[in-house]
């Protein structure tokens, strides 16, 4: 799986399990940079629905870490830059 | 792809898991007591027969979360040794999916050790499993949290 290079100016952005489903892909590049605060509504936007059906219950990891995606309150949320790779982590069932 | 460190190892695989392999790697003459969990696919669902199941993981990630929790839990029991194991693509029913195997010199921290492992393998591994029925098209996607509804594919 991991993953090919973004082209310059984008990140890779991973897909798993559910998110992977309702995309129909396991990795996609998008512009960089993007506020992590900000994801969600950028796939909402090309994924009508993604949001309510697979994102609310998602985790998101920015260079294999994991990342606060609110950006109330004092913590501010972090910038994705070129060449990060991103990804949605649905509710982990392994065993 | 496997992670070691001192008296630990883990492992992702897409091949068969095999228990007395998992056994003999944690096996010490410090050790009286031995803990193996097997974990293997079951062929029905809430009542529904089961197709296949079929695990994906985040690599990296799974790995280094099945290094952290061994760690914590060889620390934590004072084992003496830990493996952790899980399979990845097609697991036909009936075949072991994970495998927990622990070692420490007393029967109480093997077990203790051995249970607390899987629930937070679990809990935190970044593994999926998609359960597909016999009869109907896609599948679903499964979730260990309490309360969290598994996502059936459109």
């Amino acid at each position: 799986m991991p993953s090919k290079k973004p082209p310059p100016g984008h990140f890779n952005l991973l897909y798993f399990a559910a998110s992977s489903s309702y995309t129909k892909k396991s990795v996609e590049a998008f512009k960089a940079p993007v506020s992590a605060a900000d994801l969600f509504d950028l796939l909402e936007e090309r994924y009508p629905g993604i949001k309510d059906k697979v994102l609310s219950s998602c985790a998101v990891t920015v260079n294999y870490q994991y990342v606060d995606l609110d950006d109330d309150g004092d913590d501010r949320a972090i910038t994705i830059k070129e060449g990060d790779e991103v990804a949605i982590i649905p509710p982990v069932s392994s065993g | 792809m496997v992670l070691k460190d001192e008296n630990i190892y883990v492992e992702l695989t897409h091949d068969h898991l095999d228990t007395m392999t998992a056994i003999n790697r944690v096996k010490s003459p410090k050790a009286g007591a031995v803990v193996l969990f097997a974990g293997t696919t079951r062929d029905t669902f809430d009542g529904k027969p089961v197709k296949q199941l079929e695990y994906t993981s985040y690599t990296i990630l799974a790995l280094a979360q099945l290094k952290r929790i061994a760690n914590e839990m060889k620390k934590k029991h004072d084992l003496t040794a830990i493996t952790l194991v899980h399979r990845l693509g097609v697991v036909p029913v009936g075949e072991e999916s994970i495998l927990i195997a622990v070692s420490a010199p007393h029967r109480q921290a093997a077990w203790r050790g051995g249970e607390e492992a899987l629930e937070e393998c679990k809990k935190r591994t970044e593994i999926w499993k998609l359960e597909e029925f016999e009869g109907e098209e896609g599948g679903v996607w499964r979730a260990n949290r309490d309360g969290q509804a598994g996502v059936r594919i459109a």
